[in-house]
């Protein structure tokens, strides 16, 4: 009886797990499964037959110029994007941690970048940096910045640097909210104890600040890492990879194959290598996270 | 505690039982399985006089997204479910990109409409993914010695006809006669002449007017659709007869050279970005002197710079030298499809039938007047048709692209419907080879040749 009891309890159990269960294996799974899958095959979008193709979509898509060329931008978009969101977010973390009045006001402005979907962003920004109706450009020429209209989108110069403002604009809020919850978790009384000590405000910043953020830091990078490198309707509405191939990143890249070649073996096998590497990149991640969390604030 | 148990337990077994409720409803399953048997009866019954009484649903996408056109459609779908009450039409709308997403990525899994519209090019692929029906009984029934023969043959493929037009229009070159005027110019008749006039304007207005925009962006297909009027207008085309891309051809790296000299001299820098609604939003709003678009570009101006409807006019597409006769026209012959899978083709057949009585076509056409050029030959003649302001207004545009649609084909189907003619016009490659020769300054050969293999690698792969 004793033994019934049991099993009808690990059956329940199991049950309201399982739906759970089913979710993840349909959502996550099975998506990741079909997507080797079709790697290794030669997978059109709209024919219903397909064979087994073995490493050929692999060997195509690592011997691709335009691959190379879109992983080292999608590299470089990563990289500087990231950079730019910390540093921006982080500094309008400890201002806004600084002021006294009017904290949460600017706080929610600052978010509203996120407020909007990336489609009003991008003909946003694609409409104020116009290089012929343009807000900015007619401007910088009014005050005399420069003699000719600037053409943000359009010259190998600035096309890269202007998408990569808009990136960092839109991202650095998400760091500056969660870091600013993160300021707000330390105990004053350390900050107190480190000056009656002598200890100067870089002093603070490094043994106070720095150990209790961290973490939080360093979980918004994996997660921004992730994102960023994922990124594509903000790169795509406004410049389409464009010009000459210079802001074409690995989604973009992905997505032509698939969806304008409809060659979705050959897109499986980019997704799958994309997914690869960002696991590298996260396990490395985490390993650097791990140590941070073990060492903590003293 | 036992009644809590089992509770638990069948709580635990509702929530599996909607998870799985939930993964079985098939996205495109028809809603009407209790009316309607599936079969594809005629609509006339066998034996008898009375006409057959159609029954059960159907999906109809389009995408004609803007107001006038839409409500047209709608209204003609209301009208034909009062007269046929077993009949419920559901009309979905996308626009142009969204429709070309929605339907590969949908015919994988069965989740496409019964009835479409559909652009030339999409026409050859879905033929080619065996995705659609053959219309001949259809377009026999409507009348086949009704429709232009041009846009009938565009849609022919191993002696079917796949596609029923539903109207044309051409690309044409689009200018204002105020700034003509201003500069003592004439309307250009030659790509010289073209260039000169534009070159004129573009010094004239010191910016606040651009000679002539050539759009690049890789997400359209601009570029491909200049490049081809010039090599059309040479007698040429970019693919060959026996499906090949021909980028390297004398008359391609004339278009070429001709185009980047455009841009460079009287282009805003910014439309090496711009695709087509960028493009044609810089003449709506009176900043580009000379453009390449059908009659849509009326409705554009009217709604953006009303004041510039009088200065506003086209001519036929210029020609290489003086006295050529110009045939070599971009059309787009925009039709109406019936999907494979589609459970109840004989109530589509009889919509689309419906759709071509005077009551319903003629307003559907004057929702874009002039815009939408009738499939039907008898439509030109049509009392209701000719008196509208707008096509009496633009009369000399309706004769210019009218003629225009006599001799144009969609890109690269010159030669018929192709699935190398959606590739062309879909992967961006003739916009990057500009891109590339504009700003990393690449030899126009070298690049051409490029462009040329790439192409005819695609061409490849989509044949595998």
């Amino acid at each position: 009886m004793n033994k019934h009891k049991k099993l009808l309890s690990k059956i329940t159990a199991f049950s309201f797990v399982l739906p759970a269960i089913l979710v993840v294996g349909l959502l996550l799974l099975y998506p990741v499964a079909s997507s080797i899958f079709y790697s290794f095959t030669s997978k059109n979008l709209i024919k219903t037959t397909y064979k087994f193709v073995g490493l050929k979509n692999y060997i195509k898509v690592l011997s691709d110029s335009t691959f190379i060329s879109s992983f080292l931008t999608s590299l470089k978009w990563t990289i500087f994007s990231l950079i730019g969101q910390v540093v921006v977010g982080f500094t309008a973390a400890l201002a806004l941690e600084h002021i006294r009045r009017g904290k949460g006001f600017y706080r929610t402005i600052l978010i509203i970048p996120w407020a909007f979907p990336s489609i009003v962003i991008a003909m946003s920004w694609k409409w104020i940096l116009n290089g012929v109706y343009g807000f900015v450009p007619i401007a910088l020429v009014k005050l005399g910045i420069f003699s000719e209209i600037p053409q943000f989108f359009t010259t190998k110069e600035f096309v890269f640097a202007t998408l990569l403002f808009i990136n960092i604009w839109f991202g650095a809020p998400l760091i500056m909210v969660n870091v600013l919850s993160a300021l707000q978790t330390i105990p004053k009384d350390q900050y107190e104890a480190a000056r009656i000590d002598g200890a100067t405000s870089l002093q603070q910043f490094r043994y106070i600040t720095l150990p209790h953020i961290s973490v939080v830091v360093g979980l918004l990078v994996v997660l921004r890492t992730i994102w960023v490198f994922n990124n594509f309707d903000l790169i795509y509405l406004i410049t389409g990879g464009g010009p000459a191939n210079l802001t074409q990143t690995v989604p973009i890249y992905a997505y032509n194959v698939g969806w304008g070649q409809k060659q979705l073996g050959v897109a499986s096998a980019v997704t799958v290598l994309l997914l690869v590497f960002l696991l590298v990149i996260c396990a490395i991640y985490f390993r650097i996270l791990n140590k941070l969390e073990k060492e903590g604030p003293q | 505690m036992k009644a809590k148990k089992i509770l638990s337990l069948v709580l635990s077994l509702l929530m599996l039982l909607s998870v799985f409720t939930a993964c079985g409803t098939q996205a495109g399953e028809p809603n009407d399985t209790a009316t309607a048997p599936a079969s594809s009866a005629p609509a006339q019954s066998e034996g008898s006089s009375e006409p057959a009484k159609l029954s059960g649903d159907i999906i109809f996408w389009h995408s004609f997204t803007q107001g006038p056109r839409m409500e047209t459609l709608q209204s003609a779908a209301d009208a034909f479910m009062k007269q046929n009450p077993g009949v419920k039409i559901t009309i979905e709308t996308f626009s142009w990109s969204d429709f070309y997403t929605k339907w590969t990525t949908g015919l994988a899994s069965g989740n496409v409409p019964d009835m479409s519209t559909a652009q030339p090019g999409h026409v050859s692929e879905m033929i080619n993914a065996e995705a659609i029906l053959p219309l001949d009984d259809l377009i026999n029934s409507i009348g086949r010695e009704r429709f232009y023969e041009a846009p009938l043959t565009e849609m022919t493929a191993d002696g079917s006809t796949y596609a029923v037009p539903l109207y044309s229009h051409a690309q044409v070159m689009w200018y204002r006669k105020d700034l003509l005027q201003k500069y003592n110019l004439q309307v250009p008749t030659t790509w010289d002449e073209l260039y000169e006039a534009a070159s004129i304007i573009n010094k004239g207005e010191g910016g606040a007017v651009f000679g002539c925009s050539v759009p690049m962006g890789t997400n359209d297909m601009m570029a491909t659709r200049y490049l081809n009027f010039y090599v059309r207008s040479a007698g040429e085309t970019l693919i060959t007869k026996d499906g090949k891309a021909n980028l390297t051809s004398q008359a391609a790296i004339d278009g070429i050279n001709y185009w980047v000299k455009m841009y460079k001299n009287n282009s805003p820098s910014d439309s090496i970005n711009y695709n087509v609604l960028d493009q044609a939003t810089l003449y709506y709003q009176g900043k580009n002197a000379f453009d390449f678009n059908s009659a849509f570009h009326i409705s554009g101006v009217e709604a953006n710079r009303p004041d510039l409807m009088d200065y506003i006019d086209c001519a036929p597409m210029p020609t290489i030298k003086k006295g050529d006769a110009q045939t070599g026209y971009e059309t787009s012959n925009i039709p109406m499809v019936i999907w494979k899978n589609s459970k109840h083709p004989e109530i589509s057949k009889a919509f689309i039938e419906y759709l071509y009585q005077p009551e319903n076509y003629v307003p559907f056409l004057l929702s874009v007047p002039v815009g939408m050029l009738p499939a039907i030959k008898e439509v030109v003649n049509d009392a209701t048709f000719n008196s509208n302001a707008t096509v009496q207004k633009f009369n000399n545009a309706l004769n210019v692209i009218s003629n225009a649609v006599g001799y144009g084909t969609a890109i690269g189907m010159e030669y018929g419907p192709r699935v190398e003619a959606g590739l062309i016009t879909s992967q961006g490659v003739i916009e990057s080879m500009f891109q590339d020769i504009i700003l990393n300054g690449t030899d126009v050969q070298k690049a051409a040749k490029a462009a040329e293999d790439r192409l005819n690698e695609l061409f490849e792969a989509a044949k595998e």
